[in-house]
């Protein structure tokens, strides 16, 4: 196993580093702005430019986004950090279909490699590199904090920041169990990413119309954001473990799905 | 492993929708043997390759290897084969050196050092070559390498897809030389297809022909040879027209019918395994 997941981490380590380094930055870059908002006191200004159909949809919790620790808080939930951290997961985890596509599954598997290793090594992979994410996003706002000197102002606690990338990790783990069925049903890795990732972006833009479209808010419980409630759990008025226990039984229930799919299937 | 066959094909068949990759194939291939799988591209050569590595999932019928069954006990049966296959699979970012341990440990036999080094010396892979990244080789080269992945462990059956594809005739030799070095050893059962018929010839102790997923001849190449049709030319001493004939077996019963007329000389073409093989492709079926 050790073997495999040595290999497969060396072949994704430009997209796994290049992740990294973006949700580092982005956590930097976010700390920074509201840092900076903060001296010049102009969060009253913030809330005043959040769409009216935002404040609608998630009424009070709307304010919290303007304000210290609601924007720090943002870095773990804007729309760009959630999708970085599904579809690093969700590369990882469509490997196998790349392995059978490019023949290299006939090297593995001429050896006495079982067919499930590999998808155990593309799922143990991506959890790591979910793992790696949420691990480089805290370090980024610890050390953006002390770069802009946050003290005395807001900051989320480390105990509500780590509840929000628990929750950001159990929906990447759901779109990797999602990830790897797809790469175990499809013939071509770039159909498989690409169908994968695509999924990814409609389930958020669904789960994001949801706020103000009440048609839409009937079917927002089939995207996997919906059940990452984040202004609820900065808000204080949500704990967040129904929503991650779901978010993983539905991964792992995708995940049985694609053993299930991958060990019958002709490579 | 218990006695019998290296490998044991009965009733294989593997249908990809409607369309047939090999039908009812049954064929035997004893331990120690090389034997030749030849055929048209499409005829069910890979695809029985693949279904011994259990890489296919049989439509119905059974294969094994040295007893083991390949579908219902395939890690028992990998554990026995090394395989090389078609397009050889490549990590390009890794050295032919570090390609080759990836796979050892992968594998988890143990990889004799001496023999490992004694193929790299064999097919002239230098440790130049082997510090060099695979994306930078040549088709040559990653065939001498893909050849030394499936041979290095010294595996009990040896399934070798087109092994001297893109080797110079040189590689070619040494190709022939070290399957006959595992023959003589006898530890090594060598299953091979191949498109270069005098390799074959020269290699091989039996072949086998399959056709529209089924094999159609198979035997020694010596049983083929006397049973292949040759096309013999008999000139006579009175200066009559020759006889052009085309003649199977023996060419007793020929000279006897000429009833005594004086020949000059008999022309007999030689055996060539390629005219053999086209009878049975003489319909443009695969």
């Amino acid at each position: 196993m050790r073997t495999l997941l040595a290999r497969s981490a060396a072949q994704a380590r430009y997209v796994l580093i290049g992740s990294s380094l973006l949700l580092f930055g982005f956590q930097m870059i976010i700390i920074g702005q509201a840092a900076e908002i903060q001296r010049t006191q102009t969060f009253g200004l913030v809330e005043q430019l959040l769409p009216a159909f935002l404040q609608r949809g998630l009424g009070s919790r709307a304010m919290l986004l303007a304000t210290f620790k609601g924007t720090v808080a943002f870095g773990y939930f804007h729309p760009v950090v959630c999708l970085i951290v599904a579809f690093a997961a969700m590369y990882v985890a469509t490997e196998p279909a790349h392995e059978i596509e490019s023949g290299l599954v006939d090297l593995e598997l001429a050896r006495a490699v079982p067919r499930r290793r590999l998808l155990t090594r593309s799922l143990l992979l991506a959890h790591l590199a979910i793992a790696a994410a949420v691990t480089v996003m805290f370090a980024g706002t610890a050390i953006g904090s002390r770069i802009f000197d946050t003290a005395g102002m807001d900051m989320p606690p480390a105990a509500m920041r780590l509840e929000l990338l628990v929750n950001l990790a159990a929906t990447a783990s759901c779109f990797t169990g999602f990830a790897l069925l797809v790469g175990t049903i499809a013939g071509r890795w770039v159909t498989a990413f690409t169908t994968a990732a695509l999924t990814a972006v409609v389930l958020y833009l669904l789960d994001f119309l949801a706020m103000g479209w009440t048609a839409v808010k009937n079917v927002a419980w089939i995207s996997p954001f919906h059940y990452y409630a984040a202004l609820s759990i900065v808000g204080g008025d949500a704990s967040p473990w129904r929503d991650v226990s779901i978010l993983f039984g539905a991964g792992a229930v995708c995940a049985a799905a694609a053993f299930w799919r991958f060990s019958r299937r002709d490579l | 492993m218990s006695a019998g066959p290296a490998i044991a094909v009965e009733g294989l068949t593997k249908y990809y929708g409607r369309v047939i990759g090999i039908e009812d194939l049954s064929f035997q291939v004893e331990r120690g043997e090389v034997f030749g799988f030849l055929g048209a591209n499409g005829a069910g050569k890979t695809t029985t390759m693949r279904l011994l590595l259990d890489l296919l999932r049989p439509s119905r019928g059974r294969a094994s290897v040295m007893g083991v069954d390949c579908h219902r006990d395939s890690l028992a049966a990998r554990r026995l084969i090394g395989y090389l296959p078609g397009d050889l699979p490549i990590y390009p970012d890794l050295t032919a050196r570090e390609y080759l341990a990836y796979l050892a440990r992968l594998d988890g036999r143990p990889v004799p050092r001496e023999y490992l080094d004694h193929l790299l010396k064999r097919f002239d892979v230098s440790p130049l070559d082997e510090r060099r990244r695979l994306r930078e080789q040549s088709h040559g080269m990653k065939q001498k390498i893909g050849i030394i992945q499936a041979l290095m462990m010294k595996p009990p059956v040896a399934i070798l897809d087109e092994p001297t594809a893109g080797l110079d005739p040189l590689m070619v030799q040494a190709f022939r030389e070290t399957v006959a070095e595992l023959k003589r050893a006898g530890g090594t059962t060598v299953f091979l297809s191949s498109h270069v018929l005098a390799e074959v010839e020269s290699t091989c102790d039996r072949i086998g022909l399959v056709r529209g997923g089924r094999i159609v001849a198979s035997g020694t190449i010596d049983d083929i040879r006397r049973d292949a049709t040759r096309r013999v030319t008999v000139t006579f001493a009175d200066g009559g027209p020759p006889l052009v004939t085309d003649v199977r077996g023996p060419l007793g019963p020929l000279l006897a019918s000429l009833g005594g007329r004086a020949i000059h000389d008999v022309g007999v073409e030689p055996f060539r395994l390629e005219d053999y093989i086209a009878q049975f492709y003489g319909d443009g079926r695969r």
